[in-house]
């Protein structure tokens, strides 16, 4: 086991895929944890879609004009998917008591583009499958290098703004009334919600990038107590998920993102079981005292 | 000369076309424990929100320690709790002791983190409400009167001149309502704390407040407990409608008490 390792690491690509997997494995619950208590997370499953529209104008700009293809679609995904997170920060205001309603307007307004101009620039074929479901092993190293600058700039955010985050979290009138600039904070976490998604797109794709976000926080908020803890939790379950379901996909020649996101909802399982078991167990302890 | 704690004058506000609060006009000594009275739909909330800028006025002018309330460059002055705290997420991963620090948050602004001093103060405010044992219990895994000390707590932690309450016994039962009558109480009485009570529930405050403002979208009464005693009758037939049923009031030495 630990020889396979050793072996398949030797290979760059498979070092460049290990590191952005571990870097996505870290950004997303970090920020996914936000996302979830402020029942936002379909925000996540929106952006992809939009994320899914850039990527495929990136691949029908390259077939129509032959000089663009030396930006990748990835580029125009992340372009799209920041402007998305704009557009969902707007639109929380025009519907301020449905604001969840911008989100399936994204989601298939996204999915519509993305649809149509696959099909213009030359239908579904392997690089669109790719995008759809991630394909961690082709990440480049100028691609590499994005995902790096992405995840400190979002750690170092939610650092920074961490008190800020948390207030505007659990009680956003609150956060208001005592002066924190909320404006300001909610504009740049949606776009690094942007950022992070378009980001993990490499990994695990568009379908299942919202699963990285929130799996692992919905198997957190089983277990934490405090705040911090979930996060934390949050976090380890995802690189977890990450390792496991990246070694995994070497040694038994599966789709990586496909692996990744099974192990996220094997975690998952195995936690609401165990928590189940636990229950039962301490309900029969007190009926014997 | 101190200024009031607040002072509105002449103010009203309409959500679109349905006037909601006409011409109030009341003043809340520094020091003083206010309990605002009105049925559901009488302004209440809303005159509380306009307190808090949360809201603008059409007309009129508030201020609060003597500054206009658009201009009021220290918030943490003014602590708040809310109707909705009761309503709040029960899942959400907090600790007592997370949700109180966040009281801080806003007074510390966005490059300072907590000190070891921030925390002794969001020790203190659990302490004054009566929480330390649970400071590190998860929010959710409280009682609803639980919950609402550590929403007081957290609006005491920035050290308030004044406390806001809306409608802070909802859902909560009964012995803690009257646990948090005299946490009130306590609290009015060692920090010279300037309070406001808005409840629709009038029985229980008679016997903590020192002045009453009743309200139906025009200030109907504004005064004394002493004073509502000799009009008790007609105010509340006023506010709630006739019928209200039988309220007596008996006023001894320094007593107020309900019979």
């Amino acid at each position: 086991m630990l020889r396979e390792i050793a072996e398949m690491l030797q290979f760059e690509f498979m070092q460049r895929a290990l590191i952005a997997g571990v870097i996505v494995g870290f950004i997303c619950p970090l920020i996914g944890i936000f996302l979830v208590v402020r029942r936002l997370s379909l925000i996540a499953e929106a952006l992809s879609h939009v994320s899914l529209s850039g990527v495929a104008t990136g691949l029908f700009l390259q077939k129509e004009w032959g000089w663009l293809v030396g930006i990748h679609p990835v580029y125009v995904g992340m372009l799209f998917s920041v402007i998305g997170s704009l557009f969902v920060e707007k639109m929380r205001k025009l519907y301020h008591s449905y604001q969840e309603l911008a989100l399936p307007i994204l989601l298939s307004g996204g999915m519509g583009i993305g649809v149509v101009l696959i099909s213009a620039a030359g239908g579904f074929n392997a690089d669109v499958a790719g995008y759809l479901f991630g394909s961690i092993v082709a990440v480049k190293e100028e691609q590499l290098t994005t995902v790096a600058m992405i995840g400190i700039m979002v750690s170092l955010f939610v650092f920074v703004f961490y008190k800020q985050l948390f207030s505007l979290s659990f009680d956003e009138e609150n956060a208001i009334l005592t002066g924190i600039p909320h404006r300001v904070v909610n504009l740049v976490f949606i776009v690094m919600v942007g950022l992070v998604i378009s980001s993990a797109i490499q990994v695990v794709g568009i379908l299942l990038v919202s699963s990285l976000i929130t799996l692992p926080v919905a198997v957190s908020l089983q277990i934490a107590n405090s705040f911090r803890q979930a996060i934390i939790y949050a976090i380890i379950f995802a690189e977890i998920a990450v390792l496991i379901g990246f070694f995994a996909a070497y040694s038994l020649n599966l789709a990586s993102g496909g692996a990744i996101v099974l192990v996220s909802v094997l975690i998952w399982l195995m936690v609401v079981m165990f928590k189940r078991i636990r229950l039962i167990f301490n309900r029969k302890g007190f009926r014997r005292e | 000369m101190s200024q009031p704690a607040i002072r509105l004058e002449d103010v009203s506000f309409a959500y679109e076309k349905e006037k909601v609060l006409e011409d109030i006009s009341l003043t809340v000594d520094r020091g003083e424990f206010l309990g605002i009275i009105g049925p559901n739909g009488s302004g209440k909330s809303t005159l509380v929100k306009l307190i808090l800028h949360l809201l603008k006025p059409q007309k009129g002018k508030i201020e609060v320690f003597g500054e206009s309330i658009e201009f009021l460059k220290d918030r943490s002055v003014i602590g708040y709790v809310s109707q909705k705290a009761n309503t709040f997420q029960r899942g959400f991963p907090a600790t007592v002791r997370e949700v109180v620090a966040s009281g801080l948050y806003g007074k510390l602004g966005l490059f300072r983190w907590m000190r070891k001093q921030d925390w002794e103060k969001v020790d203190q405010a659990i302490e004054q409400v009566g929480l330390t044992s649970l400071a590190h219990r998860n929010m959710g895994k409280l009682s609803g009167g639980q919950q609402q000390r550590a929403f007081i707590a957290r609006a005491l932690v920035s050290d308030p001149q004044l406390l806001i309450l809306d409608e802070p016994t909802v859902g909560v039962d009964a012995k803690s309502q009257e646990q948090l009558y005299e946490l009130l109480t306590h609290l009015h009485q060692q920090k010279q704390l300037t309070l406001l009570l808005v409840t629709h529930d009038i029985y229980s405050i008679l016997s903590v407040v020192d002045r009453m403002a009743c309200l139906n979208k025009r200030l109907l009464f504004y005064g004394t407990i002493d004073e509502f005693a000799k009009h008790d009758q007609e105010i509340l037939s006023q506010l709630f409608g006739e019928g209200h049923g039988t309220l007596s009031i008996t006023l001894s030495k320094g007593q107020k008490q309900l019979v």
